[in-house]
Order: structure tokens, then sequence, then C-alpha cells
């Protein structure tokens, strides 16, 4: 028996043997043979889809931002320098015609996209296509009314027309002809939608869309298995003129982007801090630990924690529909805008999550000017002198997701506020199925199960003009039966024609425009509780060289980034 | 044995009908609109009802699932994810071997402790090997696999460096770009897995192994062989192991079968891209063809462990007829 035991023995060291023969084997490198090869993990989030006219989320616009030739884009530059527009596949900034109503685009002779084949006119003419066709399986491009304001664009969207008769290709020669004027479509064109595609790029009526195509930015998508692997390769017939090198440099060879959609964000963490990767989000369980060690925006030689803006801001929503009437007093809305602390709200969401903001517009949109009028500490003397007797035993529904320990941590912290007010507050769980179900149908806001205010909302800007935080999401004209974007179902007559008005100027007289209406609204109003801009946090392994934050995108610029070839 | 044979093939597509029926019914009925979930934010009503047709969402329910089985049968489908409208069955064919991956070595490694320890504890009780493969189990049953992951994660991963930290390697070396593959990066990307699953699991059966083996050696039949002058090497392969794999043989088809479902927390802490992962993205997401497709294949891997179990049971033990 005693052969038999160490026979035993030797099998149970088995396991152990299999382990050591791991070790010896070593950390297979996620980088690959490639010379310059950036490497970026994305834990917690995948790309629902790449298609340049159906991606709608900020991290598929921060990839498309590498490989879209636009006809204007934002420079590779720091600051509110990579927030602001330039001529990208356009010569100039458009000429403006027929009182705002045409716009003329004159593309670069020489542009090719990363197939080899020429860029005219016509590429653009069919990314305005692909958003309002019918044959799409979404049209983002509704939702935001280009149907509306491109002439012959309602009847393509109906399928009426084989083109939008209002988007003349004629060459290298791109005319616009709009239905009215709308004086932010020059910021419009700053967005991935309408980048450069192929002349023929299919027509998807699958939510995927097209995964890989030819692009005309300085990288294009070699592969692209949605929440696994994207590879970005650079585009060899990029631009080599000094003009887009500075303005849109490709450093890096290749740019792997490796994705696990469930990662609670730590091991992302632990690989670019050890280089087996480059780039790695830093959760909240993490930032303070990352803080400590690295300081914040320091380059060290054992990496670096980024923190920066974002052009989003989170707000709480009030419903002014809920048929108990609580939120639709504005004295009310003052009292809770009083009455939640910022500060209180903003630390459910960890270390450096964002910066507290009374106010809708973002510091990168026009006409923005810090704001602050209710405080934002959680004042309940003031609450209470402005909300009065409308206080006293008024329900409040506190809707919130569930699932979302923040989302529940205020909702609850609301409720405890709710009743030092005197209020009568009820928690009101999310159908976790479909968060935004309720929030966008208008007889589930209206109905006596109706929430009255919201643990989490907000907006991230599509394009950098004021029209898309204000118009966009507070004309009550817009209101429709389902799928709203004003969660508030906030429509006042006299802020709409001041919003109207706003959106008809030009300049700087429109940036004062909406900066006077940023302090209308929540000092007249309130119809929300702006509460947050929120940070981005990220990590960079040491060997990350010219690394540039960018305040639009919500991270660094991966193009200009600075990899030693391996 | 053909009898048998049809018998259980007839059993288990029986099963598969009750299991895909319930499955649809459940995720079907429960309050939810997948149209609108696919349309996504802010979908106006005409591209919730266009969608809802195109889905075949505005059919009645006993027409969907016919539309549901007939996919499958005749084509093999389990229909298109909701998020991203990637065919189910190009996702769990991605999917499995990540999976089967985790499951096949965590499950090797785990026998291999397993079986030897617990087989030496219920030879020699109360010996010094007894009592450390005792703390073993304790220690095993005791410490969770996302604890004992994360520390390997962090102590072998990070602070040594000697495996990767994350991430999944393919077994057939690739030249896709961006990819790694090849046996020894498929290893080492899977070791810590391998060794998180094993703990747990392993403590397990060591106990179950001392326990039946310590009953099957107070047996007759074996007081019989070593009276009859057989050796003790013969005695213990042939009549005390082999009786004393019949339990450990049901429970281990089981859990192969439960564990290619989606090895969840082990593909969660490493990161590693399997039907786990695949089906917490797809319920957070409500992607109901996603959690149907794997509902149906740990249905299946269950119905086929099960099947080589019961014929397995006849080598074990010849008394046990497939009839």
């Amino acid at each position: 028996m005693h052969r038999k035991s160490l026979l035993s023995l030797f099998m149970l060291s088995m396991g152990a043997a299999l382990i050591v023969a791991a070790m010896a084997v070593g950390v297979a490198s996620a980088r690959t043979q490639a010379t310059r090869n950036l490497v970026v993990t994305q834990g917690g989030g995948a790309f629902d889809t790449l298609d340049p006219q159906l991606a709608y989320v900020s991290n598929d616009w921060g990839l498309q931002y590498n490989t879209e030739l636009t006809l204007l884009n934002f420079p590779t530059a720091a600051g509110t320098a990579g927030t602001k527009l330039i001529p990208q596949a356009a010569s100039a900034m458009p000429a403006i015609a027929n009182g705002g109503r045409q716009y003329t685009f004159h593309i670069r002779p020489g542009l090719k996209l990363s197939d080899g084949s020429s860029v005219s006119a016509a590429n653009f003419q069919r990314a305005f296509e692909r958003n309002l066709s019918p044959q799409m399986y979404a049209q983002w491009g509704i939702a935001d009314g280009l149907d509306q304001f491109l002439v012959g664009g309602a009847k393509f969207a109906a399928g009426k027309a084989a083109h939008i008769s209002g988007v003349d290709a004629n060459g290298l020669t791109l005319t616009i002809h709009l239905t009215r004027v709308v004086p932010q479509f020059t910021s419009i064109m700053g967005m991935p939608w309408f980048q450069a595609v192929p002349s023929n790029l299919a027509y998807s009526n699958n939510k995927g869309g097209i995964r890989v195509y030819a692009s005309g930015g300085p990288y294009y998508i070699y592969s692209n298995n949605l929440n696994k692997l994207t590879v970005l390769k650079r585009n060899k017939h990029w631009q080599t003129s000094g003009y887009f090198t500075s303005n849109w440099p490709s450093n890096p060879d290749v740019i792997t982007i490796k994705s696990t959609p469930n990662s609670d964000g730590t091991a992302e963490l632990l690989q670019a801090e050890k280089g087996q990767v480059d780039l790695a989000g830093v959760a909240s369980q993490d930032i303070h630990d990352t803080v400590q060690t690295y300081g914040i925006n320091k380059k060290t030689s054992k990496g670096e924690l980024i923190i920066g803006p974002t052009t989003c801001i989170l707000w709480n929503a009030m419903n002014d529909l809920a048929q108990n009437g609580t939120t639709k007093k504005t004295n009310v809305r003052k009292a809770l805008n009083y009455a939640m602390s910022r500060t209180v709200q903003n630390s459910y969401y960890g270390e450096q999550a964002g910066k507290a903001s009374e106010q809708i517009l973002v510091p990168a949109i026009p006409g923005y000017n810090k704001l602050t009028y209710y405080g934002g500490t959680g004042d309940l003397t003031k609450a209470k002198n402005v909300g009065g007797t409308d206080l006293k035993d008024a329900p409040l529904n506190i809707y919130y997701r569930a699932s979302s320990t923040a989302q529940s941590n205020i909702a609850e912290y609301m409720r405890s506020q709710a009743v030092k007010l005197g209020m009568k507050p009820n928690l009101t769980p999310a159908d976790p199925a479909d968060y935004y179900g309720a929030l966008e149908t208008k007889a589930t806001a209206t109905g006596s199960g109706g929430y009255n205010i919201t643990a989490s909302g907000g907006w991230c800007a599509d394009y950098e003009d004021g029209y898309d935080y204000f118009n966009v999401n507070f004309d009550g004209r817009n209101i429709q039966p389902t799928g709203n974007a004003d969660y508030m179902y906030f429509n006042n007559a006299t802020f709409n024609s001041h919003m109207d008005a706003a959106a008809a100027k030009t300049g700087s007289a429109r940036a004062t425009a909406y900066g006077n209406l940023d302090k209308e609204f929540m000092q007249t109003y309130a119809p929300l509780i702006p509460r947050e801009i929120p940070n981005s946090r990220e990590f960079a392994a040491p060997r990350v060289g010219n690394y540039i934050y960018s305040t639009w995108w919500g991270q660094g610029y991966w193009n200009a980034i600075k990899v030693p070839a391996t | 044995v053909i009898q048998f044979l049809v018998r259980r093939i007839f059993w288990a597509f029986f099963l598969f009908l009750a299991a895909t029926g319930v499955t649809y019914v459940l995720f079907f009925v429960i309050p939810s609109d997948p149209a609108r979930i696919a349309a996504g934010k802010a979908a106006t009503a005409p591209l919730i009802k266009h969608i809802r047709h195109m889905m075949g969402l505005d059919l009645p329910l006993y027409h969907q699932y016919w539309n549901f089985v007939w996919a499958l049968v005749r084509h093999g489908s389990f229909g298109y994810s909701y998020v991203n409208g990637e065919p189910v069955r190009s996702m769990l064919a991605q999917e499995i071997p990540v999976t089967a991956s985790i499951v096949l070595g965590g499950v090797i490694l785990y026998l291999l402790i397993a079986i030897p320890t617990g087989v030496i504890s219920a030879l020699r009780p109360r010996s010094i090997m007894d009592r450390v493969g005792m703390v073993f189990v304790l220690f095993g049953v005791s410490a969770p696999s996302v604890w004992v992951g994360t520390m390997l994660l962090y102590l072998v991963g990070f602070r040594l460096g000697w495996t990767p930290i994350s991430g999944y390697c393919g077994i057939k070396p690739t030249s896709a770009f961006g990819e790694c593959g090849g046996f020894w990066p498929w290893f080492s990307h899977l070791i810590l897995p391998w060794v998180t699953l094993a703990i747990g699991s392993a403590a397990l059966y060591t106990r179950l192994i001392r326990a039946n083996v310590m009953e099957t050696l107070s047996e007759d039949y074996v007081r019989t062989a070593r009276a009859k002058g057989a050796s003790p090497k013969r005695v213990l392969v042939q009549h005390v192991l082999r009786n004393s794999m019949l339990q450990v043989v049901t429970i281990l088809g089981m859990d192969l079968g439960l564990l290619l479902g989606g090895a969840l927390f082990i593909e969660f802490i490493f990161g590693l891209p399997g039907l786990g992962q695949q089906i917490l993205t797809a319920n957070n997401s409500f992607d109901l063809p996603v959690i149907i497709g794997i509902t149906m294949f740990a249905c299946l891997a269950v119905i086929a462990f099960n099947f080589i179990v019961d014929c397995l049971y006849a080598w074990l033990d010849p008394r046990i007829r497939l009839t």
C-alpha cells in the first residue's frame, strides 16, 4: 500500500505541476507581433454597433473618431481646442446661401477611402441616405429631425424617392438644401453619422449593421467582433500633408480594442498597471487606491491616471405630467432643487466621478457660464421656504433602477430628504427589462402610477451647440405618445419661444442666447435637478506616450498615442 | 441495447421540447416588450411597430413558438440577437469552446486532485494525509470561487506575473491579427480559471469519494475478494474503486452539463468570453433569443451527459442492464 500511497501523492501533485508548467510558460502577452500596437481594453462595455449610420453610443463614436472622414471634424487637441470643428474633408467651412437654407461644401481633391477609392460628394450623399432610409434598421436621423429639415427628406424616409432631393452630389461639390433655417447644421456635420462611406455601402436591416467597411479617416476597421475584439489598422491612403498629420495624427500602426462586457473593471486596471494592455478604465471601487498611488494626471514611471470632464450633464428629471400634480408646481421643483444635495448624490458614484453642476450647458458648449443658484449642498431650510405648504403631505414617486446600487442609494437619499420636507415619498422601481419605457411613454408618465422624480438621467452632446441641449430635450411641442427624450414633459410656451429665438441666432449672439436660456431654465422653471458633469477615468500603462485627453469624446485620442514598437 | 437507445433518444427529445416550450413561454410572457427594447432609446411608435412585425412578435404566441421550433429543427437557428442582430448560433459557436475549455480542464484537474486524496483518506482514516485532506476540503468548501479567483488573479497574475491576468486565447494557432492562439497561450490563460474551479469542486468530490470508498471497503464482496487472496491493488481497483464511482459519475454528469451552461463566476472574474459572460450580457439587455439559445444548449448538455452517465453505469456495474 505504501507504493500506492506514493502513486496517489504523485497524482495529487499533478494539479500543482500543471500550475508550475503554466508559470513556466509565462505571460502570453496581449500584444501581438505588430510593430506599434496600442491595446485598449473596455471593461464593462462592448460596442453595440460600429455601422457609421447606426452607431449612437459614446464608445462607438469614440472609436469612429479614428476611422471617420467627415466634412468638418474636431482636431486632435487638448482642452477646448479639441471641441471646435475645423474642415476635414471639406476644403473650408461651408458656404451658406439662400438665407441659411443652402449649404455648399467643396471637398478636397485627392482624398481616398481605405480601399483606395477616391472620395467625392457621393460618399457623403450616401451617408445622408443611410441615415434616413426606411431600409435601415433604426432611423436615428428621424429622431433628430433630419427628415424634416432636409428638402426631400420626408419623401425619401417614406420610401417614395430613390434619393434625397435636397442633397445634391456633383463631383467634389456637395450642396444641401434645407426646408428652413437650421443654424446648428454646421455643427451637425461633425457627427459621425455624416462621415464618408462607400457610395454603394449597403443598407442594413440588422441592428448590428455593417461591421467592416472602407472608411476615410486615419484608420479603418480591419476586423470587428463587436463584444470581444475590434482591430483598427492605419489607413495607408491617409493624407500626408501637414494639415492632416498635425490635426489628425496616426501614431500607432494598429489599435486593438478588447471588450469584456461584464467585467467589474479591476482585472483590466491590473492588466494596464502590469503593462499587458495600454489603456483601461478605472472603476469606482478602484479609484481611491489608484489616486493614492499615482495622483491625478501625473505621468509616472509606473503609469498615469487620467481624469477629465466629458460633455455630458447628469440630472434628476421632474415630471410635469404626473397625475398627483406634485412636480407640476414650480415652487416644489425649486424646493427639491434646494433639498437634493449634488455632492451626496454624486458620492454614490465613487471618488472623482464628476463635478457638481447646477445647469444644463457644459464648459465645452458655446454660451456656457458657470451658474450657482441652489447651492448644491442640500439646503432644507431654503427648500421649505420656497416650497411652503405645497410640500406638506405631497406625494413624491421616486423612479429608479433597482439593479443599480448607486441609483438605489440616490433614491433612498431622495426619500429621506423628502420626508424631512414633510412630503410623502414613494420608491417606484423601474421595470428591470425596460428602464426607459416608462420615461419615454407619455401615457405612463401621465398615469396615476407616474413618476415624479428620477434617480438618474442626463444628456451627452451629439454636436457642439446649445440647441442639442435645450431644443432637443426641452421643446414640449415635440412631445409624442412614445419615444420622448423630454422625460420632464416640460412644455412652456414662453420658454419654447425663447428657445426658438436662440436657435435662430448665429455666432456669438447664439452663444449668448443659449447662455441666457441656461440661466432662465433653472432659475425660472427648474424642471429638473442638474447634478453632475461626469468624469472619464482612465489608466495609461507606463509605455504610453503623448496621451492627449479629449473632452469631446471623453477619452484619450487613440490616434495620438505613441507606443514603442514590439 | 437498441431498445434502450431508442427509448433514451425519444425521452431526450421529449425533454428538449418541454424545456424549449417552458423557456420560450417564460421569457415571452414576462411583462416586457422585446420590440421596444430592440428599437432602442427614444424609438418612435411606428418604428417599434415595424420592428415588432419584423420579429414576428405580432403573431399569436403558439405561432411564434412554432416558428422558433421550426427554425431550430429545420435550420438549426436559434434566431438573432436583439442587441446586435448576430445569429445566436454563431455566437454560441464562438462561446462554447471557451466554456468547454474551462469546464473540461477544471474537471480533469479536480478529479486528479479529488480521486487520490479521497482514496488515500479512505484507506488511511485519521492519518496525517486524511487530516490534511480534510483541511483542504474545509478550505475548498468555505472559500467562494469569486474570492479564490480574485486572489489568484491578484497574487499569481499581477504580483508574481506568472500567468496572464485576464482574457482568453484559442487553442488553435491563429494568424488573425489581434487574436492569440496556440496550445501554450491557451493553457496559460486558463490555468488560473481551472485552479479556481478545481479548488471548490475538488473539495466536494474528495469528501464524496472518501465516503464511498470507506463504505465499499466494508462490503461483503470486498472481504470475500481479500479472503480469496486477491492482491490489494486488484481489490482496490477492480472492486472498491469501480463500485465507489457510481455516485461520483452521476454527480459528475450533472455537474458537467450545468457547468457547460456557463461557468458564470469564473468567466466573470477572468474576463473569459464564454457562455456565462454572454448570458450575463444578454440578461442585462433582455436579449431573449440569446438567453433562450444558451438555455437550450445547457439543456442539451445535461441531457447528453445524463445519457453518457446511464451508459457508464452499465460498464461500471454489470448488474445494471441497458434495458
